[in-house]
């Protein structure tokens, strides 16, 4: 396994920098250093590897390590390997715009198409992994929620509040400044972590295939998830549960240099058993969809009744900090109605005050989300970049 | 330089969008009150606009709750939890669990101990 990107980190600064100093602003970690007028560096043990500098340079100064050459082209061209792959939730209303489309315009079974033709095997989606996130997270927090009401045989539970666990650059920022929080952390894989682990145990059994042959690749708005993939614990499958991850912006280049007629491509599906989703998976990719989505599930699975309308709206937005309270009618407490207080943040540069809080005992919060891109993984670092904006 | 630094500000200052840093809402009546408004109805940036696209995408979707995708409940019934639909088995949190900061180095070598499984580990 390379260990490249845990030691050097994902993004860089090249010679291109015009020392602007823009990006010091962005950081959310102060981990950019240089005085304007001053070419730019980045401290590797500082970057979370979020790539927000990147998009937000003025001068296109910024780079991502690329994973396409050396191993996703590689093991497409292997005759040997088996390579599936997999897609988020944000990509698929972005890839768009560098074919043209307007932003958020969806191309999901355009990009499934298009994944055929550049020769991956079978094409799965990150979303089924979102729900089965959705299972396990949403599960861990009622086991927490449980434990902390002192109903027997949850004993083991983890504390409260409750922190997602999707975003690498958010866990490496909370490792790197406040390893007391760590527990709080869901200890539920980010769905493309989980996914790998699937594809190379569940889906080779299904499709009888041995697991060493099959090559998992993904298809990130994240710059990030190029760091995750390559970290040292992510092998419980018997091996490296991700091999490879390209950004959005990396598989439309791969279709433009193939030739590929994108808007024109007819529209496909996902393969079978570990490509199906439903609408909790999907808004993943914005700022307070896996709360969202945990809420629906947690919702039915307390209450054990079916809900009405899905939609939460009081955890929709774009501010940075949000919170909510949900009313959950709970079956195991009689029917005695929970409060549930939850808390979204997006952009990590907002997230230390509540960590104090909950280390100080302040915090009245059950579950909280954290995403470290404003607006969420739309809004990526691996996304299409918008010049417009500048 | 200053022209860049200006019209990137007014980026950021488009996304938080003059609101206040918290916002608050309290559901009383449960999740049925319709209570905030559509964030992204209106929105012109390109933030907003991929955000619609993804709500516009859940609400065309035939299921739209995760413990209800079939794909979902063949996983657990087939393979983490034989038999049953049990989230947190000892399979799934063998494969789909992880653990944090100082806790890793113990974490893998757990995890290439022999008996963990039936694979092998010569990529790891
Ligand atoms: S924003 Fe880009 S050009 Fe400006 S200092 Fe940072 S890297 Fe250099
Ligand atoms: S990748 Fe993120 S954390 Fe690293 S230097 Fe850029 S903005 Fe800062
Ligand atoms: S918010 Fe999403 S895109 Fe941004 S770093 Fe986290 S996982 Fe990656």
């Amino acid at each position: 396994m390379s260990t490249a990107v845990l030691n050097n980190g994902v993004i860089h600064v090249s010679d291109q920098c015009k020392a602007c100093d823009h990006c010091t602003s962005i950081c959310p970690t102060g981990a950019i250093q240089g005085r304007l007028g001053e070419k730019h560096h980045i401290e590797i043990r500082k970057c979370i590897n979020c790539g927000q500098c990147l998009i937000n340079c003025p001068f296109g100064a910024i780079d991502d390590f690329s994973m396409v050459n050396e191993r996703i082209r590689k093991a497409l061209d292997n005759p040997h390997q088996f390579v599936v792959v997999q897609e988020a939730p944000a990509v698929r209303v972005a890839l768009g715009e560098e074919f043209g489309l307007a932003p958020g315009t969806n191309v999901k079974n355009k990009m499934y198409a298009a994944l055929r033709k550049l020769g991956f095997d079978k094409v799965y989606d990150t979303e089924f992994a979102a729900d089965l996130t959705i299972t396990e997270e949403g599960t861990e927090l009622i086991h927490r929620v449980f434990n902390a009401l002192g109903v027997p045989g949850f004993e083991h539970a983890g504390p409260l509040p409750q922190f997602t666990s999707c975003c690498p650059a958010w866990v490496k920022y909370a490792e790197d400044n406040y390893p007391q929080i760590l527990p709080h952390i869901s200890t539920a894989k980010s769905p493309q972590q989980m996914f790998g682990a699937v594809s190379k145990t569940y889906l080779a059994e299904k499709l009888s295939l041995d697991p060493g042959t099959i090559y998992s690749v993904s298809v990130m708005p994240c710059t990030a998830k190029k760091y995750e993939c390559d970290r040292p614990e992510f092998i419980a499958s018997g091996y490296k549960d991700v091999d490879a991850v390209m950004t959005t912006r990396e598989l439309a280049q791969m279709i433009k240099t193939a030739g590929i007629d994108f808007v024109n491509l007819p529209d496909e599906r996902a393969d079978q058993f570990i490509g199906s989703s439903t609408g909790a998976a999907t808004i993943f990719g914005v700022t307070g969809g896996v709360m969202e989505a945990a809420l629906r599930t947690a919702y039915e699975v307390l209450s054990g009744e079916a809900l009405g309308k899905v939609d939460f709206q009081a955890v929709r937005g774009l501010d940075p900090v949000r919170e909510a309270v949900v009313e959950v009618p709970v079956k195991a407490l009689g029917g005695k109605t929970l409060p549930v207080s939850v808390c979204i943040v997006t952009g990590t540069r907002y997230v230390a005050p509540i960590i104090e809080d909950v280390l100080a005992d302040r915090s009245n919060y059950h579950f909280i989300e954290v995403m470290n891109c404003p607006g969420g993984c739309i809004n990526g670092g691996g996304q299409p970049i918008r010049r417009d904006t500048y | 330089m200053h022209i860049f630094a200006e019209k990137a500000g007014m980026t950021r200052r488009q996304f938080l969008k003059g609101s206040g840093l918290l916002a608050v809402t309290v559901i009383v009546s449960g999740i049925f009150a319709k209570i905030g408004i559509d964030a992204f109805a209106a929105g012109d940036n390109y933030i907003a606009q991929r955000a619609a696209g993804l709500y516009s995408l859940d609400e065309k979707m035939a299921l739209r709750k995760s413990h209800e995708n079939p794909e979902i409940i063949e996983i657990y019934r087939e393979f983490l939890s034989p038999g049953e639909e049990k989230y947190l088995s000892a399979k799934a949190h063998h494969l789909l669990h992880t653990k944090y900061g100082k806790n890793i180095p113990a974490f893998i070598e757990e995890l290439k101990a022999p008996g963990q499984n039936e694979n092998s580990h010569e990529a790891a």
